[in-house]
């Protein structure tokens, strides 16, 4: 049975998120391309706030109470990573999200506060002292390397699955995956309204932060 | 003795004492003695530098209206300025750390770090050049030069 699993607006999100992040790390670092550094974490800090409230609001697939699990499901998920087909992340996947989008989230928002000690100022330092912005300034610079790393085990992860015939990665593309059991179709919320809200929170984030 | 021998002995004495005040002057022509002058004679000649870059990035990065004579102003200064520091991390600011965002490589490379200075005094001799022109197309490319040359060093041999 084909499953409906992730909705236009979460894969609009994880594709637009890999271009920015990609466009983030080799603009990162490096003076001559700060302004457009700036802005690129902006688009970030939106795509990942109407991320999170997709997960309250979305479709039931994208939804964190359905994703984030125990630590019992962890452990019989990693016991058979290829048990059954997963209507949502995989208990572990569910984690490596939240994660992600923490790590993520935590970058955008420390951007925000950092001086390159040259010509560029985030638009929040003037809010903290010269001592705390240093110190997001440092975090934000170092972070980044753990989040390669995180980024890196969740491309592997995705990559083994493949090559063990689940298709993962494609269901990302089309948004369907295919069930040997029937399941009950997940509840899908049109992804136009993800995109809607992503615009309008594009829109007051450049607005504010631009 | 006469008046002329007078003259001549105090002529020669006064020669004698000033060359020796100038030598002894000379023998503490930095402005630092200790470790930690040195760090802050350093510390305050980058405040300044960074304090006078930032005045003209607000007029390169449309913050701040171009006005053309303090741009000019601001890059002699910087000009100036650009030579004051380096001289701090050699003597008795010679692989001093402490207290100091410096890192210990700056003296394991010290070859590469004094190229690096080159290149930075270099890119704002030619910012000052710019700043002649008046002409804001002639001194942002001239500008960014500016900053990546801060940047080099910052990467490096600088504490996050």
């Amino acid at each position: 049975m084909v499953v409906t699993l992730w909705d236009a607006f979460i894969r609009g999100f994880h594709w637009l998120l890999v271009f920015v992040v990609t466009g983030l790390w080799l603009t990162g670092g490096n003076i001559t391309y700060i302004d457009i550094h700036h802005k690129l974490g902006l688009i970030a800090l939106a795509l990942l706030l109407t991320r999170i409230i997709w997960g309250f609001v979305g479709s039931e697939s994208a939804r964190f109470s359905r994703f984030i699990r125990g630590p019992q499901a962890i452990i019989s998920h990693i016991r058979n990573p290829l048990k059954g087909t997963w209507l949502t992340h995989n208990p572990v996947g569910g984690w490596a999200v939240v994660l992600m989008i923490v790590a993520l989230l935590a970058q955008a928002i420390t951007g925000l506060f950092t001086d390159d000690a040259i010509f560029f100022r985030g638009p929040l330092a003037h809010l903290l002292s010269n001592e705390w912005v240093r110190t997001l300034t440092s975090y934000h610079k170092q972070a980044f390397d753990w989040i390669l790393i995180l980024l890196a085990i969740h491309v592997l992860a995705n990559a083994l699955y493949s090559i063990k015939g689940k298709r993962l990665m494609s269901a990302m593309v089309t948004g369907k995956i295919e069930s040997e059991k029937p399941v009950e179709q997940p509840k899908i919320v049109h992804g136009g309204y993800g995109f809607g809200l992503l615009a309008f929170n594009l829109i007051w984030i450049f607005w504010w932060l631009g | 003795m006469s008046i002329k021998s007078w003259i001549a002995v105090a002529t020669i004495g006064i020669t004698a004492i000033t060359g020796w005040a100038i030598t002894a002057n000379h023998a503490q022509a930095s402005a630092f003695t200790t470790a930690s002058d040195a760090v802050e004679y350093r510390q305050k000649a980058f405040s300044l530098i960074r304090e006078n870059f930032a005045y003209m990035s607000g007029m390169v990065r449309g913050e701040r209206d171009y006005d053309a004579e303090a741009f000019k102003q601001r890059a002699q200064a910087l000009y100036h300025l650009s030579h004051i520091p380096f001289e701090a991390f050699t003597g008795a600011g010679e692989n001093v750390t402490a207290n100091s965002d410096a890192l210990p490589v700056i003296w394991e490379n010290w070859s590469d770090f004094e190229s690096k200075r080159d290149t930075f005094q270099a890119a704002v001799k030619e910012l000052v050049s710019a700043a002649a022109s008046e002409n804001m197309r002639e001194i942002r490319p001239k500008f960014m030069d500016t900053a990546r040359g801060c940047q080099q060093c910052h990467q490096g041999y600088r504490a996050d």
